[in-house]
Protein backbone atom coordinates (compact mmCIF):
# COMPACT_ATOMS: atom_id res chain seq x y z
CA UNK A 1 0.00 0.00 0.00
CA UNK A 2 1.47 3.33 -1.42
CA UNK A 3 1.55 5.91 1.54
CA UNK A 4 1.05 9.44 0.98
CA UNK A 5 3.58 11.83 1.79
CA UNK A 6 2.38 14.85 4.43
CA UNK A 7 2.37 18.22 2.09
CA UNK A 8 4.74 20.71 3.95
CA UNK A 9 2.60 23.27 3.95
CA UNK A 10 2.17 25.34 7.72
CA UNK A 11 -1.09 24.44 9.53
CA UNK A 12 -3.59 27.70 8.64
CA UNK A 13 -6.47 28.16 10.78
CA UNK A 14 -9.94 28.13 9.04
CA UNK A 15 -10.75 31.87 8.65
CA UNK A 16 -14.09 31.99 7.07
CA UNK A 17 -16.47 31.46 10.04
CA UNK A 18 -14.75 34.73 12.28
CA UNK A 19 -14.99 36.61 9.10
CA UNK A 20 -18.34 36.10 8.58
CA UNK A 21 -19.12 36.77 12.34
CA UNK A 22 -16.86 39.98 12.23
CA UNK A 23 -18.56 41.24 9.56
CA UNK A 24 -22.10 40.70 10.81
CA UNK A 25 -20.97 42.25 14.36
CA UNK A 26 -20.16 45.40 12.23
CA UNK A 27 -23.31 45.38 10.40
CA UNK A 28 -25.01 45.18 13.69
CA UNK A 29 -23.40 48.08 15.19
CA UNK A 30 -23.78 50.37 11.86
CA UNK A 31 -27.04 50.05 11.39
CA UNK A 32 -27.66 50.55 15.65
CA UNK A 33 -25.70 53.43 15.93
CA UNK A 34 -27.68 55.24 13.80
CA UNK A 35 -31.21 55.36 15.15
CA UNK A 36 -29.57 56.64 18.28
CA UNK A 37 -30.88 60.14 19.09
CA UNK A 38 -27.87 62.56 19.50
CA UNK A 39 -30.25 65.44 20.74
CA UNK A 40 -30.99 63.63 23.83
CA UNK A 41 -28.78 63.70 27.23
CA UNK A 42 -28.54 61.08 29.60
CA UNK A 43 -31.01 61.95 32.18
CA UNK A 44 -32.60 59.66 35.02
CA UNK A 45 -35.87 60.20 33.61
CA UNK A 46 -39.04 60.42 35.84
CA UNK A 47 -40.60 56.78 35.98
CA UNK A 48 -44.42 56.24 37.34
CA UNK A 49 -45.48 53.51 38.14
CA UNK A 50 -48.60 52.10 35.99
CA UNK A 51 -47.33 54.13 33.40
CA UNK A 52 -50.33 54.94 31.37
CA UNK A 53 -47.84 56.61 28.90
CA UNK A 54 -47.16 55.56 25.02
CA UNK A 55 -44.45 54.93 23.00
CA UNK A 56 -43.94 58.38 20.75
CA UNK A 57 -44.62 57.46 17.12
CA UNK A 58 -41.31 58.86 14.70
CA UNK A 59 -42.59 61.73 13.66
CA UNK A 60 -39.70 64.64 13.45
CA UNK A 61 -39.40 65.90 16.60
CA UNK A 62 -37.18 68.70 18.67
CA UNK A 63 -35.54 67.67 21.72
CA UNK A 64 -35.44 69.99 24.45
CA UNK A 65 -33.59 68.79 27.31
CA UNK A 66 -33.43 70.55 30.87
CA UNK A 67 -30.09 69.97 32.06
CA UNK A 68 -30.05 69.26 36.10
CA UNK A 69 -27.79 70.54 38.35
CA UNK A 70 -27.91 69.78 42.36
CA UNK A 71 -30.92 70.67 44.59
CA UNK A 72 -33.80 70.63 41.74
CA UNK A 73 -32.42 73.43 39.65
CA UNK A 74 -30.70 73.50 36.73
CA UNK A 75 -27.92 74.42 34.87
CA UNK A 76 -29.34 75.34 31.15
CA UNK A 77 -31.56 73.89 28.27
CA UNK A 78 -30.08 71.96 26.07
CA UNK A 79 -31.88 72.08 22.41
CA UNK A 80 -30.31 71.24 19.06
CA UNK A 81 -27.00 71.10 19.69
CA UNK A 82 -27.23 74.31 21.39
CA UNK A 83 -27.10 75.12 25.49
CA UNK A 84 -29.84 77.86 26.40
CA UNK A 85 -29.53 79.95 29.95
CA UNK A 86 -31.47 79.64 32.31
CA UNK A 87 -32.35 83.38 31.89
CA UNK A 88 -32.68 83.68 28.37
CA UNK A 89 -36.08 82.22 27.16
CA UNK A 90 -36.42 83.73 23.83
CA UNK A 91 -33.71 82.13 22.68
CA UNK A 92 -35.26 78.46 23.02
CA UNK A 93 -38.45 79.67 21.72
CA UNK A 94 -36.32 80.78 18.68
CA UNK A 95 -34.54 77.37 18.29
CA UNK A 96 -37.83 75.74 18.65
CA UNK A 97 -39.41 77.95 16.15
CA UNK A 98 -36.78 77.61 13.57
CA UNK A 99 -36.67 73.82 14.31
CA UNK A 100 -40.60 73.64 13.25
CA UNK A 101 -40.35 75.37 10.48
CA UNK A 102 -37.85 72.91 9.36
CA UNK A 103 -40.66 70.00 9.57
CA UNK A 104 -40.81 69.28 12.79
CA UNK A 105 -43.79 68.57 14.36
CA UNK A 106 -43.32 67.26 17.95
CA UNK A 107 -41.25 68.79 21.05
CA UNK A 108 -40.24 66.68 23.58
CA UNK A 109 -39.12 67.73 26.95
CA UNK A 110 -37.25 66.15 29.18
CA UNK A 111 -36.30 66.98 32.35
CA UNK A 112 -34.64 64.63 35.66
CA UNK A 113 -36.69 63.62 38.22
CA UNK A 114 -35.58 65.83 40.89
CA UNK A 115 -36.07 69.35 38.75
CA UNK A 116 -38.29 72.09 40.19
CA UNK A 117 -41.77 72.64 38.82
CA UNK A 118 -40.96 76.25 37.78
CA UNK A 119 -38.24 75.35 35.20
CA UNK A 120 -40.41 73.18 33.32
CA UNK A 121 -43.26 75.84 33.08
CA UNK A 122 -40.67 78.16 32.29
CA UNK A 123 -39.69 76.14 29.28
CA UNK A 124 -43.63 75.25 28.69
CA UNK A 125 -44.23 78.27 28.26
CA UNK A 126 -41.33 79.10 25.68
CA UNK A 127 -42.17 76.72 23.43
CA UNK A 128 -45.94 78.08 23.90
CA UNK A 129 -44.51 81.39 22.95
CA UNK A 130 -43.71 79.77 19.34
CA UNK A 131 -47.33 80.64 18.14
CA UNK A 132 -48.12 77.56 16.31
CA UNK A 133 -49.36 75.04 19.16
CA UNK A 134 -47.10 72.10 18.78
CA UNK A 135 -47.54 68.84 20.49
CA UNK A 136 -45.76 68.23 23.12
CA UNK A 137 -44.39 65.02 24.25
CA UNK A 138 -43.51 65.19 28.30
CA UNK A 139 -40.76 62.10 28.08
CA UNK A 140 -40.73 59.56 30.65
CA UNK A 141 -38.75 56.43 31.79
CA UNK A 142 -40.52 53.17 30.26
CA UNK A 143 -37.72 50.63 30.93
CA UNK A 144 -39.18 49.55 33.87
CA UNK A 145 -42.62 48.66 33.44
CA UNK B 1 26.80 28.24 -5.87
CA UNK B 2 23.40 25.83 -4.39
CA UNK B 3 20.53 26.89 -5.74
CA UNK B 4 17.38 26.28 -3.95
CA UNK B 5 14.21 24.84 -5.25
CA UNK B 6 10.81 26.76 -4.72
CA UNK B 7 8.41 25.13 -3.24
CA UNK B 8 5.15 24.46 -4.68
CA UNK B 9 2.74 26.54 -2.40
CA UNK B 10 -0.43 27.22 -2.80
CA UNK B 11 -1.50 30.53 -4.19
CA UNK B 12 -4.04 32.66 -1.10
CA UNK B 13 -5.25 35.64 -0.42
CA UNK B 14 -3.34 37.30 2.95
CA UNK B 15 -6.27 38.36 4.92
CA UNK B 16 -3.88 39.79 8.10
CA UNK B 17 -4.64 43.24 6.30
CA UNK B 18 -8.03 42.94 6.01
CA UNK B 19 -9.18 41.35 9.54
CA UNK B 20 -6.76 44.26 11.27
CA UNK B 21 -9.08 46.92 9.13
CA UNK B 22 -12.48 45.22 10.00
CA UNK B 23 -11.49 44.35 13.76
CA UNK B 24 -10.55 48.57 14.17
CA UNK B 25 -14.00 48.78 12.71
CA UNK B 26 -16.02 46.63 14.78
CA UNK B 27 -13.80 47.97 17.72
CA UNK B 28 -14.81 51.72 16.88
CA UNK B 29 -18.78 50.64 16.60
CA UNK B 30 -18.51 48.83 19.81
CA UNK B 31 -17.10 52.06 21.97
CA UNK B 32 -18.99 54.43 19.42
CA UNK B 33 -22.51 53.15 20.18
CA UNK B 34 -24.93 54.32 22.39
CA UNK B 35 -28.16 52.33 22.95
CA UNK B 36 -31.18 54.87 23.00
CA UNK B 37 -33.07 54.22 26.37
CA UNK B 38 -36.66 52.95 26.64
CA UNK B 39 -38.34 55.97 26.53
CA UNK B 40 -41.95 56.97 26.71
CA UNK B 41 -44.03 60.05 26.73
CA UNK B 42 -47.12 61.84 27.45
CA UNK B 43 -48.64 63.56 23.92
CA UNK B 44 -49.98 67.41 26.00
CA UNK B 45 -51.23 69.97 23.59
CA UNK B 46 -49.91 73.80 24.35
CA UNK B 47 -53.00 76.02 22.77
CA UNK B 48 -51.76 79.90 21.99
CA UNK B 49 -52.95 81.65 24.83
CA UNK B 50 -55.89 83.94 23.76
CA UNK B 51 -55.22 87.12 25.23
CA UNK B 52 -58.30 89.18 24.17
CA UNK B 53 -62.20 88.66 25.18
CA UNK B 54 -62.61 85.26 25.76
CA UNK B 55 -66.03 83.56 26.50
CA UNK B 56 -67.01 81.87 29.48
CA UNK B 57 -65.95 77.91 29.63
CA UNK B 58 -68.94 75.29 29.26
CA UNK B 59 -67.05 73.47 32.58
CA UNK B 60 -65.17 75.02 34.99
CA UNK B 61 -62.30 72.78 35.59
CA UNK B 62 -61.08 70.81 37.64
CA UNK B 63 -58.19 72.31 39.30
CA UNK B 64 -55.22 69.77 41.24
CA UNK B 65 -53.06 71.26 43.39
CA UNK B 66 -50.06 68.99 43.59
CA UNK B 67 -46.73 69.71 46.16
CA UNK B 68 -43.90 67.87 46.62
CA UNK B 69 -43.38 66.66 50.49
CA UNK B 70 -40.44 64.95 50.37
CA UNK B 71 -37.93 63.41 47.45
CA UNK B 72 -39.44 59.74 47.95
CA UNK B 73 -42.30 58.88 44.89
CA UNK B 74 -45.02 58.64 47.56
CA UNK B 75 -44.18 62.00 49.24
CA UNK B 76 -46.62 64.05 47.38
CA UNK B 77 -49.66 65.93 48.78
CA UNK B 78 -52.73 66.67 46.44
CA UNK B 79 -55.89 69.17 46.74
CA UNK B 80 -58.51 69.67 44.40
CA UNK B 81 -59.87 73.49 44.27
CA UNK B 82 -63.54 73.45 45.10
CA UNK B 83 -65.81 71.77 47.34
CA UNK B 84 -64.36 68.27 47.34
CA UNK B 85 -63.52 66.36 49.74
CA UNK B 86 -59.61 65.78 50.50
CA UNK B 87 -57.37 64.16 48.37
CA UNK B 88 -54.51 62.06 50.56
CA UNK B 89 -53.00 60.27 47.77
CA UNK B 90 -52.33 59.33 44.00
CA UNK B 91 -54.81 56.26 44.63
CA UNK B 92 -57.30 58.38 46.39
CA UNK B 93 -56.99 60.60 43.17
CA UNK B 94 -57.28 58.02 40.77
CA UNK B 95 -60.60 56.87 42.72
CA UNK B 96 -61.81 59.76 42.74
CA UNK B 97 -61.48 60.71 38.97
CA UNK B 98 -62.78 57.37 38.05
CA UNK B 99 -66.14 57.55 40.31
CA UNK B 100 -66.72 60.53 39.16
CA UNK B 101 -66.17 60.18 35.30
CA UNK B 102 -69.49 60.43 33.50
CA UNK B 103 -70.28 57.26 31.52
CA UNK B 104 -68.82 55.13 33.70
CA UNK B 105 -69.80 52.39 36.10
CA UNK B 106 -72.72 53.09 37.42
CA UNK B 107 -73.15 56.30 34.89
CA UNK B 108 -73.57 58.56 38.01
CA UNK B 109 -70.58 60.88 37.34
CA UNK B 110 -69.79 64.68 37.25
CA UNK B 111 -67.49 64.64 34.45
CA UNK B 112 -67.01 63.85 30.93
CA UNK B 113 -63.97 62.20 29.07
CA UNK B 114 -62.79 66.17 28.10
CA UNK B 115 -63.80 67.70 31.04
CA UNK B 116 -60.97 70.23 31.25
CA UNK B 117 -58.18 68.96 34.16
CA UNK B 118 -55.20 71.79 34.92
CA UNK B 119 -53.18 70.49 36.99
CA UNK B 120 -51.53 72.93 39.47
CA UNK B 121 -47.82 72.38 41.24
CA UNK B 122 -46.09 74.46 43.36
CA UNK B 123 -42.79 76.21 42.19
CA UNK B 124 -40.65 73.82 44.07
CA UNK B 125 -42.64 70.29 43.42
CA UNK B 126 -40.75 68.04 42.10
CA UNK B 127 -41.14 67.03 38.28
CA UNK B 128 -41.84 63.17 39.05
CA UNK B 129 -44.26 64.41 41.26
CA UNK B 130 -46.06 66.51 38.87
CA UNK B 131 -45.55 63.39 35.96
CA UNK B 132 -47.07 61.06 38.33
CA UNK B 133 -50.31 63.20 38.87
CA UNK B 134 -50.86 63.59 35.08
CA UNK B 135 -50.24 60.07 34.40
CA UNK B 136 -52.89 59.07 37.12
CA UNK B 137 -55.64 61.56 35.30
CA UNK B 138 -54.47 59.91 31.89
CA UNK B 139 -54.91 56.45 33.75
CA UNK B 140 -58.27 57.67 34.32
CA UNK B 141 -58.85 58.01 30.27
CA UNK B 142 -59.49 61.88 30.68
CA UNK B 143 -58.24 63.65 27.60
CA UNK B 144 -58.19 67.31 28.35
CA UNK B 145 -55.04 67.97 30.69
CA UNK B 146 -52.94 70.61 30.86
CA UNK B 147 -49.91 72.25 33.41
CA UNK B 148 -51.08 75.05 34.72
CA UNK B 149 -48.99 77.97 35.89
CA UNK B 150 -47.31 76.98 39.60
CA UNK B 151 -48.87 78.18 42.30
Amino acid sequence: MARRGIPSSAINANMTPMIDVTFLLIVFFVVVSQIVDRDAVPLDLPAPTQAASGIPDSAEHVTVNLVPIAGGEISGIVVGGHTVAVDAMDELTSIVNTRLQGGATDVHLRADRATKYLYIHQAIEAIRAVGTSPRMQLVVDGEYR
Amino acid sequence: MIIRRRKAGTIGLNLTSMIDVVFLLLVYFMVATEFKTAEESFPMDVPIRNHGQTLALDNEPLVILVESSGVGEKEIRLRLEGPWDPISSLNALSTFLRSNKAGGFGNSGLFTENHPIRIKPTSDTRWEHAIATYNIVVGANYTNISLDEPL
